[in-house]
């Protein structure tokens, strides 16, 4: 395949939406047919996914990809341990849009390439699996929604703890009324994050395609020691980019609440003054119809421990004061600790006695089974991208209440837009680099 | 009769096992006639001496041989480090000439044994560089091996420390296990591959050597394995600034109170300087693909010209080498997360055997591309 600009990218890929409409909505698969699947994003979450699906019987990694090549090995030996076919290595993913034989594209990339990768998936007839937050802005995550819907596409997102069973029994409690009326839910993501190191820009390392990398997003001068984690132009922050997991649990425990109608959110570097974007400490008040959730992030508070390896997988739970990764809901008659990760949860009642309590198990292999199940009977899976929207948009808010002086932010969920700031509405979609654009009609 | 005369009745010599397996410094270095006598002392107990031949050929000050002894007491059942806290003589320790040696072992506690005959002596022999103390160019960004965020940056000025030449071999790992392995603690299933290692275990759990892949590197180890061998040999892992080191050198070469040799490139990107690995056709170390004579790994040593300044091979490439460095990330602050892995590997691409190029990977992940080498030095 010859190279293509970014501007032929535009007009085959995302600009000829109509062209795509008439595509084949993917192959149609044998009955013992392997699903064929393309990983872009070698990072450490790319690699392990990469990995668990060339383990399964009813699939194969066709490609694995990344604009860096130093990335390829590992991901490369952890694929060919596991199935026989050798996967291509290629540095740009339109390789894999292009391939008509690829059925499935993993998403594993930095957030600003969740948005082009999966949308240009769907347009080319493939369904996606696509990590967690969904989007890299508001207008994005719906651009993602709309070109699932449009093109029939099954768009799982990785917020695998939706499919644990120990958090399905939670919300059973919850509904069953021995909490009473849920009103207030606190969503903790508190721990301790490195500070950059630093260091003057430097050259590109040789091997890895910088440009591409960027892609949509501004190309920042290189450098090594800054995270992409931590800046605007790549990223929702590593506060959004972890707590997204249980704020969409606590939003499943509370029926899938849709929509805040209002943003309150305190922000702040404290601590982390190292160059980067995102705040380091994250107060936000989300008001819900009926009910209040609540989000208490720092990133300098060492105390506050991931649950870890070993409790995820067995009959234990974390020490809750200091589990960084909690879920706190509050009732009228009771309160439950709630654990990610397969931390569990355990139910108080009015006079503060523990009543119940369960043990939980990380659901990764559930969630991939999944994902898999619906790509052969085309029912939404249960990280449906439209939930994946619906649970990284309050941080979205909160993050665009951060860049406009931290204020409170009025939103309207008809039109997925701010009444009250008209500032705050320029943060709703990014500025897009000339010749990377998603389209108005995806 | 006299205590004495007694005593002297227990003297005699074990003929014992050589130790060492085949020729070159690919395994354990040329170690043979050990003979192990006990002897009476004036003042304490008995001691025991232990002499051998070492016949490594161009040992030196700057490529020591590092020797290590195991012994049992017990016919063999059960094996333990001689510790070197009890040892004196010219034997032990980092060895600079060839030739006899000897090793006394005696100090505080019970060294003496009522009967000679239960003991046997194991003594091995590994090939190291000297690396001298001294800073050096360090341009990657390590892991710290603890919190980036308490540590801050990591220091470049080096104590003196010295680094195996060679990645640890199917066959010194083979011998590990024979003495350790049992029923299959450091040995996996797919060590019995013989294209990417070659191990294989027998029903009596015994451990063999697939013909020919003795001198390869062992891999399918984890990281756990990895400190677990060396820790046996009386070693330890390297940190990423001294696995970095021992490729570009210090900024002297002879070490910073010397400073008699500045070295000619600080910064340079390959072990044996700028040229890409494959530069003008010629094949300076094992990556991808099979144009550099090996579809999978090498024979350690096998690119032997294009050695570090301080002539430690295979830095580059073949191998992918862990570090005992662990890695903080956003997502794994807490937990027992990913360690480093430095210097590409036979599935790599030749920028990724650069100086500076790392890896993060589990500790358990047991994989063909991976080995290890050790070092000696102080704790970090």
């Amino acid at each position: 395949m010859s190279p293509l600009n970014r501007r032929d990218f535009m007009k085959t890929s995302m600009g000829a939406a109509a062209a795509f409409a008439a595509f084949p909505q993917g192959r149609s698969l044998g009955a013992n047919e392997k699903v064929v699947i393309g990983v872009m994003g070698l990072g450490g979450r790319g690699t392990y996914l990469a990995q668990k699906f060339a383990e399964r019987p009813e699939t194969e990694i066709a490609y694995l990809c990344d604009p860096n090549t130093r990335r390829f090995a590992r991901a490369r030996n952890a694929v060919e341990e596991e199935q026989d076919r050798r996967p291509a290595m290629v540095q740009d993913f339109r390789r894999i849009i292009d391939d008509k034989n690829v059925d499935v594209l993993i998403n594993a990339t930095p957030d600003h390439w969740h948005g082009m990768g999966t949308i240009a998936a769907c347009q080319a007839g493939k369904d996606v699996y696509v990590e967690k937050p969904l989007s890299h802005n508001i207008w994005e995550g719906r651009k993602m929604v709309e070109a699932a819907r449009k093109y029939k596409r099954v768009v799982q997102v990785g917020m695998q703890s939706r499919s644990a069973p120990y958090v399905h029994k939670a919300k059973e409690y919850i509904k069953s009324g021995k909490l009473g009326d849920v009103y207030l839910v606190r969503v903790y993501n508190m721990m301790q994050h490195p500070k950059q190191a630093d260091t003057p820009d430097g050259p590109v390392p040789t091997g890895f395609d910088y440009d591409l990398w960027c892609g949509p997003a501004a190309k920042l001068p290189y450098n090594p020691s800054r995270r992409w984690l931590n800046q605007w132009e790549y990223s929702c922050g590593p506060i959004a980019g972890d707590a997204v997991h249980q704020f969409d649990l606590a939003r499943f425990l509370t029926d899938d609440i849709p929509y805040p109608n209002a943003v309150s959110q305190t922000g702040a570097i404290y601590s982390l003054r190292d160059g980067r974007d995102a705040p380091d400490t994250q107060m936000a008040t989300f008001e819900y119809d009926g009910l209040t959730m609540m989000m208490e992030a720092t990133l300098w508070t060492p105390y506050m421990k991931k649950i870890t390896a070993g409790i995820r997988d067995s009959d234990q739970f974390p020490n809750w004061p200091f589990c960084s990764t909690k879920v706190e809901v509050l009732g009228t008659q009771g309160f439950m600790y709630f654990g990610r990760h397969g931390g569990g949860w355990e139910a108080y009642d009015g006079d503060g006695e523990l009543v119940h309590s369960e043990y939980g198990r990380q659901a990764d292999k559930e969630h991939q089974d999944n994902f898999m199940e619906c790509v052969r009977t085309r029912k939404k899976p249960t990280s449906d991208v439209e939930i994946g929207h619906l649970s990284v948009l309050p941080f979205h808010i909160a993050n665009i209440s951060y860049r406009v002086g931290n204020q409170k932010l009025e939103f309207d969920a008809a039109t997925e837009s701010f009444t009250n700031c008209e500032d705050a509405n320029k943060y709703l979609k990014r500025a897009y680099r000339t010749g990377w654009a998603i389209p108005e009609n995806v | 009769m006299t205590r004495e005369r007694s005593l002297h009745r227990l003297l005699f010599c074990v003929g014992l096992v050589a130790t060492c397996c085949g020729s070159g410094y690919a395994r354990w270095l040329e170690i043979r006639d050990v003979k192990v006598r006990q002897e009476p002392t004036e003042l304490g107990g008995p001691k025991i001496v232990i002499e051998y031949d070492l016949e490594a050929g161009d040992l030196s000050a700057a490529k020591p041989a590092y020797v290590f002894l195991r012994y049992s007491k017990d016919f063999g059942e059960t094996w333990q480090l001689l510790a070197p806290d009890y040892l004196q003589g010219n034997g032990f320790g980092m060895v600079e000439r060839p030739g006899h040696k000897e090793v006394v072992w005696w100090g505080l506690g019970q060294t003496g044994v009522v009967d000679l005959g239960q003991v046997e002596v194991q003594v091995r022999g590994v090939a190291m560089a000297r690396i001298p103390a001294g800073d050096f160019a360090m341009k990657s960004l390590p892991g710290a091996g603890r919190d980036e965020s308490k540590k801050g940056r990591p220091s470049s000025d080096l104590p003196l420390y010295y680094m195996a030449r060679y990645e640890t071999t199917i066959g010194m790992y083979t011998d590990y296990l024979n003495e350790v392995g049992g029923e299959g603690a450091g040995w996996n299933r797919r060590m019995s591959r013989t294209d990417r290692c070659g191990i294989v275990q027998n029903s009596d759990h015994t451990y063999g050597v697939a013909e020919g892949r003795e001198d390869y590197p062992v891999t399918y180890v984890s990281w756990y394995d990895a400190m677990a061998f060396l820790r046996w040999c009386g070693l330890r892992l390297p940190t990423e600034p001294e696995w970095e080191k021992a490729l570009r050198g210090g900024f002297y070469l002879d070490g910073d109170k010397a400073k008699g040799q500045a070295n000619p490139m600080p910064e340079r990107i390959f072990p044996w300087g700028d040229e890409a690995p494959d530069a003008n056709g010629v094949y300076r170390c094992n990556f991808d693909g099979d144009g550099d004579g090996f579809e999978y790994t090498a024979p350690v040593g096998s690119f032997g010209a294009f050695a570090s300044p301080y002539g430690v091979e295979d830095l580059a490439g073949n191998v992918a080498e862990w570090t005992l460095d662990w890695y903080t990330t956003s997502y794994h602050v807490g937990l027992d997360g990913f360690r480093l892995v430095r210097g590409g590997s036979w599935m790599a691409v030749p920028e990724a055997c650069d100086a500076v190029t790392g890896a993060t990977q589990f500790p358990l992940k047991e994989s063909s591309i991976m080995g290890f080498r050790g070092v000696k030095g102080p704790q970090p």
